[in-house]
């Protein structure tokens, strides 16, 4: 989780700026400036286009980060884009079309309460999800550990995408624009791997391994 | 040099106050020279606990501010050789010193003492950025409740955040009668969600409770289980290989138990 709070990332016409959702404000700004006066040579008199994106800003925060850019570097266009962050929506970014073969992302470790994944591609968590984490993600969801959170695939729309985990225990799961949660009354946890998919519109729940469950 | 070990847990309530109190004790008991700081400015009970209220001068924001010297604000336990406390503030808030101070005084308390428990207050606010940001390693407390456990997981991640990796955990309040009814959360199931390691069991004993309100640490009471479970999680500490208490528990527990100390190992590819 120890992500830099501010990462530049180059695309046509201009930098996207990706903000990390858990750190503070301060260090945001103090990075930000940071990596403006480091690389003013690089953006010379360039008129460059900025999108800032990865986490909700105040109007007041978006204003200061404003006046903190055009003080350093002349800018072309300045613009936050946040309506997708929480749950993202089909309509705000492409479908990601990477479920076979794809951007994938590896998190070491638990994901713990209070912590959120979220990746535009596919997702593999190396330990345990635990109640309050979350997870979501454009593609599939893979825990290589107890799915005890909130896992959310195919968060751009994608129902295709599929949640896996060696221990299926979420508290709810979402595959695209599908909501589920466990039934109340099931008292007893699985003790073999399960998927979670999409059929007919509905989210299907099941033992992939031949043999297990039945 | 000491080490600085933050003793905390996210919910209140769950016996924060009450663990650094015994630990700091038993570890004194057992010749160590320690000093209690208690990080909850504003609403400080460590004192009371420890049966210190009415030694306190000068308190923790005093240090930091320069009011006094170090010496000055550090009450002597008389009853336990090389027993400090550090007292907190009750007159201030958690804005009236800053992790940096702190960081510095534990550098400084460090240099002296062989143990420097911090009674880190509840939340993940300023108290508790305080509070661990100079500690050298953690101990997470929980009780066998679903909400303290969310709350200690939460709190797992944020020390892993500030780079205090690998916590210890204490299950405090555990009522062995009510896990066997199948009306309390297990160990194991405590231990299988968080996923550290397990520095010691503390079953529920009225006798806390009396010699809480006494302001006397219940590893003091031969008889109290609490006060041999905060001994053990002592001897622990120092290094020593102190087998978790049996407080009547299946053998499945002690088994999974040594499965889990095994997993803990790190393994070398």
């Amino acid at each position: 989780m120890n992500q830099s709070p501010v990462v530049f990332k180059g695309i046509k016409g201009g930098l996207k700026v990706y903000i990390n959702a858990d750190s503070d404000i301060e260090q945001i700004m103090g990075e930000l400036e940071k990596k403006i006066k480091g690389s003013k040579h690089f953006f010379g008199n360039s008129q460059i286009n900025l999108i800032f994106t990865g986490r909700r800003l105040t109007p007041q925060q978006q204003q200061n980060i404003v006046d903190l850019i055009s003080r350093e570097i002349e800018v072309g266009s300045i613009t936050f884009e946040m309506a997708n962050i929480g749950l993202p929506s089909a309509d705000h970014f492409e479908s990601f079309d990477g479920i076979e073969e794809g951007m994938t992302r590896f998190v070491r470790g638990t994901v713990r309460n209070g912590q959120r994944i979220y990746y535009e591609g596919n997702v593999v968590v190396i330990g345990d999800v635990n109640p309050g984490g979350e997870i979501i993600a454009g593609g599939n969801i893979l825990v290589m550990g107890t799915l005890r959170g909130v896992a959310h695939a195919g968060a751009t729309g994608n129902h295709n995408a599929v949640v896996v985990a060696f221990s299926l225990q979420p508290t709810q799961v979402r595959i695209g624009g599908i909501i589920a949660r466990p039934p109340e009354d099931d008292a007893v946890k699985p003790s073999y791997p399960e998927i979670a998919y999409v059929k007919d519109n509905i989210l299907v729940i099941e033992p992939y391994l031949p043999g297990k469950g039945k | 040099m000491g080490e600085v070990i933050v003793i905390t847990s996210g919910k209140g309530g769950v016996g924060k106050t009450t663990t650094t109190a015994n630990i700091g004790a038993a570890l004194a008991l057992a010749g160590k020279k320690v000093v209690l700081v208690d990080a909850d400015i504003g609403l400080r009970n460590l004192d009371v606990v420890m049966g210190l209220e009415n030694r306190i001068v000068y308190d923790l924001v005093d240090v930091v501010e320069k009011v006094c010297r170090l010496k000055q604000a550090l009450i002597k336990d008389k009853r336990f050789e090389g027993l400090y406390l550090l007292p907190a503030a009750q007159t201030k808030d958690k804005t009236a010193v800053s992790p940096q101070q702190m960081q510095e005084l534990c550098q400084q308390l460090k240099e002296e003492f062989d143990y420097v428990l911090i009674d880190c207050p509840a939340g993940i606010e300023q108290g508790f950025k305080n509070a661990i940001a100079g500690a050298d390693s953690a101990i997470v407390v929980t009780v066998p409740e679903v909400s303290a456990v969310r709350d200690a997981d939460r709190i797992i991640g944020l020390l892993a955040a500030n780079e205090l990796m690998d916590p210890k955990l204490i299950i405090n309040r555990i009522r062995i009668d009510m896990v066997k009814r199948g009306d309390m959360m297990n160990i194991d199931d405590t231990i299988d969600i968080l996923g550290i390691d397990l520095l010691g069991v503390v079953p529920d004993d009225e006798k806390v409770v009396i010699s809480t309100n006494k302001g006397e640490p219940a590893v003091l009471d031969e008889g109290s289980l609490a006060g041999q479970a905060y001994r053990n999680i002592a001897r622990r500490l120092m290094g020593e290989n102190v087998p978790i208490m049996d407080l009547e528990m299946d053998e499945g527990f002690l088994a999974k138990l040594k499965r889990w100390f095994s997993m803990s190992k790190k393994r070398s590819y």
